[in-house]
């Protein structure tokens, strides 16, 4: 069903102009932006902070009472996410607290803008099946959405149910474009957070772009 | 007796709060931050659950997350080891809505003892001399200059919620006092989730001595002697020991005896500490209560013999303490090394990283209650306490001698640890002689003190 070595129908083709000014887009913001952003979070003990520099949009997080966790940068340029995701790419869990977002693509990528979640299944044969999965974000009982059945198409930050923490409903949000697959969970169960909840596959073609 | 405990913290102390239940026969279930998913204590539970991310306020300072994992684990008791949430009123209190125990004071308690100008007043109440302090919270710079101008100079910032020096300054003048605030706010509100400040009286050469009490529900309590905390760096203890080398066996007694009747007659419960500045006089100014199991408290085990974390699980499930003041006997000498990862030579930065490799010493009257192991990858986002080596003696002089054997077998590699101001501590004059004072260490410097032991 997945196909790594299935060319990208999801990549925007950019030309060499363009692709040249993003490179140099990310090299300023990693030499330039980057650390004097840093710095001002630190000083200013905000917890987050946006800036936007053109089509850019830089997001920064203070991982809480962190010292010396250095923050690092991942640079992404459009539709590289999903690309990175098929290849089974080790990004899962966010890094220092900090994610960049690329431009064109609001804040819709699950949970607080972090990386998804890769679920692995070692087959009997032997064989590593890669998939995206929407992961708890709380300790408590899990409660799926009816109306995200498996088989539905969902883009990155739909709602596919909540986890109920003391009465409070913490959303499960779907950490990227794709169809509702099997549920690894029963509604009612008791989960931790971060706990692998429901796989999501891929559709031939994002609804997002159709 | 509780049937499951949700086990609410990390590191050593939530090992240590583990063997406890084990040995009750409880079981137990630890709470754990992402962070934390390869920590010893989750490796050697039997059942764990992971509670929030890293970030502490999402994890473990956080009261929905961790009564939330209690429920789900099925727990009808939450122990929340020190630091974190484990004095909060209002935690307390919403545990116990939820039909669960807070193993600690019960909440009326811990509201009662909530306000550290009004504990003063009610233990002043019932006999107890106190430092004198700012009336309630800081409410802003003005208010704060005026309770100083009140109290006179010098006088120590402290946060309300908790302690281990974070959030706290000695102040001279009222621009130095403008200065701290800020920085303190800071620290406290990361440390404890909560940035309310006091003032305290600072006397400049005193000795920190502490008296451990056990209260139980139905008013009948005993004190378990002291410990004197005065080895400090910046308000906070790295070495404490029992006795007290500052004061008489006649005025230990005479201490620990009103300090227990103090604390009954205010209506304490379950295990505290009552803190004490003692002059260079001998005259002693009770400071504030701790309503939790302390760091240290494993001194105080060595001496007595008594499991003061069973004592404190068996005292809130409404037993009764079942040993009067007439069965504690403190026998030999105790001293207490806490290894952090602190650089000495470099302002105690606190440090983070891989173990590459551990030995724990051994042999006669040695404990260490530690999380480490070979392998162990020390996260960078909480306390920089690695364990405690606790070392027993006949007397002083042989838990000297048996401390230097232990801090010279222990093996940490791959960080830096402040193991290097202990050794000179045991190289040091003052502390040999017994006449050691809050301020030492802060007054000569880490790095005169290690140069001067390295001489000698």
């Amino acid at each position: 069903m997945l196909d790594p070595a299935k060319p990208d129908d999801q990549r925007v083709e950019r030309s060499a102009a363009e692709r040249s000014a993003d490179h140099a887009a990310i090299d300023r913001l990693t030499s330039e932006l980057l650390p004097a952003l840093i710095a001002k979070l630190g000083a200013t003990g905000l917890g987050e902070f946006e800036v936007r520099e053109g089509a850019w949009r830089i997001r920064l997080r203070q991982p809480g009472a962190a010292p010396g966790s250095a923050a690092t940068a991942r640079e992404r340029k459009p539709g590289e996410r999903e690309r990175a995701a098929r290849s089974g790419a080790s990004q899962a869990g966010h890094v220092g607290g900090m994610t960049p977002v690329g431009p064109g693509r609001e804040a819709r990528d699950g949970q607080n803008g972090r990386e998804p979640t890769i679920h692995r299944e070692v087959r009997t044969d032997g064989r590593v099946d890669d998939r995206i999965v929407a992961t708890s974000p709380a300790v408590g009982i899990f409660q799926p959405r009816t109306d995200a059945r498996a088989g539905t198409r969902v883009r990155a930050g739909d709602r596919l149910g909540a986890v109920d923490m003391l009465g409070v409903p913490q959303e499960v949000i779907a950490p990227a474009d794709g169809v509702v697959g099997a549920s690894l969970v029963e509604a009612g169960d008791a989960v931790e957070y971060g706990q692998h909840l429901i796989l999501i596959e891929f559709a031939s073609a994002s609804p997002s772009e159709a | 007796m509780f049937r499951k405990i949700l086990i609410a913290n990390r590191g050593e102390i939530a090992l240590r709060i583990l063997r406890a239940c084990r040995e009750l026969g409880t079981e137990a279930v630890v709470a754990y931050s992402e962070a934390d998913r390869d920590s010893l204590p989750v490796q050697l539970a039997d059942e764990a659950i992971c509670i929030g991310p890293a970030d502490a306020r999402r994890s473990y300072l956080s009261a929905p997350a961790v009564i939330s994992a209690a429920l789900v684990a099925g727990c009808d008791a939450i122990h929340p080891g020190y630091g974190f949430l484990s004095e909060d009123d209002g935690f307390a209190e919403v545990v116990a809505a939820h039909g669960l125990t807070f193993i600690g004071p019960p909440e009326a308690v811990l509201e009662r003892f909530a306000s550290k100008s009004a504990t003063r007043q009610l233990l002043a109440a019932h006999g107890l001399p106190t430092i004198p302090g700012s009336e309630g919270m800081l409410r802003d710079e003005m208010h704060a200059l005026d309770e100083a101008e009140q109290i006179g100079y010098p006088v120590l910032i402290k946060p309300s919620a908790g302690g281990g020096g974070k959030g706290m300054r000695m102040v001279r003048t009222g621009r130095e006092l403008e200065s701290a605030l800020r920085v303190c706010r800071s620290e406290a509100k990361a440390a404890f989730g909560d940035d309310s400040l006091y003032l305290e009286k600072w006397l400049d050469e005193n000795r920190h001595v502490e008296i451990q009490v056990v209260v139980d529900r139905y008013g009948h309590g005993v004190h378990l002697g002291e410990r004197d905390c005065s080895v400090q760096r910046r308000h906070q203890k790295i070495l404490e020991e029992a006795p007290t080398p500052a004061l008489s066996d006649a005025a230990r007694a005479d201490l620990a005896e009103r300090a227990v009747k103090a604390a009954v007659a205010a209506g304490y419960e379950n295990v505290g500490t009552l803190e004490f500045l003692v002059d260079a006089a001998g005259d002693f100014y009770f400071i504030e209560i701790n309503c939790r199991i302390q760091v240290e408290h494993p001194v105080t085990e060595s001496l007595t013999g008594i499991d003061m974390v069973t004592t404190q699980i068996r005292i809130a499930a409404g037993e009764p303490l079942g040993f009067s003041q007439a069965d504690v006997s403190l026998r030999g000498h105790a001293i207490e090394f806490r290894i952090n990862a602190e650089d000495p030579a470099h302002e105690f930065r606190p440090g983070a990283g891989l173990v590459e490799r551990y030995h724990a010493p051994g042999g006669p009257g040695v404990r260490v209650d530690s999380h480490l192991f070979s392998g162990y990858e020390v996260p960078p986002y909480y306390d920089s306490l690695l364990g405690k080596i606790i070392v027993w003696g006949p007397d002083r002089a042989t838990a000297i001698a048996r401390s230097r054997v232990a801090l010279d077998e222990l093996v940490i590699e791959g960080l830096v640890t402040n193991v290097e101001i202990h050794k000179a501590m045991l190289a040091n004059e003052a502390f040999l002689a017994g006449r050691m004072t809050t301020n030492l260490l802060d007054r000569v410097g880490s790095e005169a003190f290690l140069a001067a032991a390295a001489r000698s």
